[in-house]
């Protein structure tokens, strides 16, 4: 495993005092926020930052990693790493310890060092919900965390629904009470009508409960994938569907892609673009379903042959129509 | 714990369902009493069909959440975490994230067109 320098992870000196580090984490918090944040890696920041300043905000934390970080010739970031045996030995944490999962989401490096010692299997001082339980009430039953997952999904699978392979990576702690990660898939029945948001509950899934105590829940939460063809409200769905001219202005019979497969569609004559048809109940499934809206988008062929540049005049001259106009008295109507 | 499962597993979609307070809570790995003051503050909305009753926290146990409820109490709380931010101050995040979100779809759609 590789060594975490948390000081340089976090930019801030050996020597740094409490209110420095917390500045520094602050600031990069903010930088690294995957809400807001632009950086690519940034979600795997924020893991790193919060890694850090778990240990560094925490001063029995803080202490026994400057021990272990002086012990030998010293170590650099990245460096292959071992801890010494039984280095943790007497180190007692207290306060809000670091439950396995909560361990396991941060560096193997972390695992190994706090996460079995901080109180194992819980190790909060209670109160919070969510898979703890309280230090030395070691026979008390205890629910497992719940888990979080995203999953994406094209448009199609929530007209048809879909089965999806999620890859999840838990953490338990073994006999010895030291922390282990276990990788899992789990082929997921993701049924159709859903929305953008909504989660699937997936009942016991979550970490493995303590004492007897019941396993969490894994919540995974729905998004689509960007689709430029679509827009999404809810269960409405808008498509832009282009026409050809001569479509638009004289109506006419078309198929048309949809989420759902083709579908004709009649389009009436003098259909202006950005006109709306609305066929109702094609949008995404559910007890309500909603609406698919078809934006008319005119599309112009192309005056790059002599006989599509004659229709065009041909068009001019025999049309005496200024779109200007036509879209002044428009507005003025 | 098994490395796969061939089998394929089916969930309850929240919204068709709702979660109650303590699911909500063991969700968000925060506790009963920040679902109930956010819920009083108006930071968290109920879907139970009594959003516009008075809110009682005798009634706590009968508040439904729904979907957009979670991932909104999610937010608040990492925010709320991550820089001891006060819950005005973290709703006011949240709040600002969500409208962003809205207008980046309403610019991804009009770019599409």
């Amino acid at each position: 495993m590789e060594f975490r320098d948390y000081y340089q992870i976090l930019g801030v000196s050996k020597t740094a005092d409490a209110d420095e580090i917390k500045k520094a984490f602050r600031k990069l918090a903010r930088k690294y926020h995957p809400d807001v944040s632009k950086e690519p890696d940034a979600a795997a920041r924020m893991t790193e930052l919060n890694e850090a300043n778990t240990v560094l905000s925490d001063p029995e934390k803080r202490a026994a990693y400057d021990r272990l970080a002086a012990g030998g010739q010293g170590h650099r970031a990245g460096q292959d790493f071992r801890p010494p045996p039984d280095w943790n030995a007497g180190n007692e944490y207290s306060g809000d310890g670091m439950s396995a999962d909560e361990a396991a989401r941060f560096s193997d490096f972390f695992s190994s060092m706090f996460g079995g010692a901080a109180g194992g299997p819980g190790g909060n001082a209670g109160g919070r919900a969510g898979g703890r339980r309280t230090r030395g009430a070691g026979e008390q039953q205890m629910r497992g965390e719940d888990h979080h997952a995203k999953v994406v999904i094209d448009l199609a699978d929530a007209y048809t629904g879909a089965t999806r392979a999620i890859n999840l990576r838990a953490a338990r702690l073994d006999d010895s009470g030291h922390v282990v990660t276990d990788e899992r898939t789990l082929n997921v029945n993701i049924p159709k009508g859903l929305k953008e948001g909504q989660h699937i509950r997936l009942a016991g899934q979550g970490s493995a409960g303590f004492g007897g105590g019941p396993s969490g829940d894994l919540f995974l939460e729905i998004s689509f994938a960007a689709d430029p063809r679509y827009r999404i409200d809810g269960r409405d769905v808008t498509a832009i569907m282009p026409l050809a001219p001569w479509e638009a202005a004289l109506g006419a019979t078309i198929e048309m892609p949809t989420p759902s497969g083709n579908v004709q569609v009649k389009v009436p004559p003098d259909s202006q673009a950005g006109r709306k048809l609305r066929l109702k109940g094609r949008g995404i499934p559910g007890e309500t379903p909603g609406d698919l809206y078809l934006e008319i988008s005119v599309v112009l062929p192309p005056a790059d042959t002599e006989a599509a540049r004659a229709v065009y005049e041909t068009m001019a001259r025999e049309m005496p129509f200024n779109p200007r106009v036509a879209a002044n008295t428009a507005k003025g109507a | 714990m098994n490395a796969n499962n061939d089998s394929i597993i089916s969930g309850v979609l929240i919204d068709e369902t709702t979660l109650t307070i303590v699911e909500l809570a063991n969700a968000c790995s925060v506790e009963y009493t920040w679902v109930v003051q956010h819920v009083e503050d108006g930071q968290l909305e109920r879907t139970d069909g009594a959003v516009n009753a008075a809110i009682s926290r005798a009634d706590a146990a009968e508040w439904r959440f729904a979907s957009a409820a979670l991932i909104r109490a999610r937010r608040l709380a990492n925010i709320e975490r991550t820089f001891d931010a006060n819950a005005e101050v973290a709703a006011l995040v949240v709040d600002l994230l969500e409208e962003v979100a809205i207008l980046k779809q309403q610019r991804f759609a009009q770019r599409r067109q």
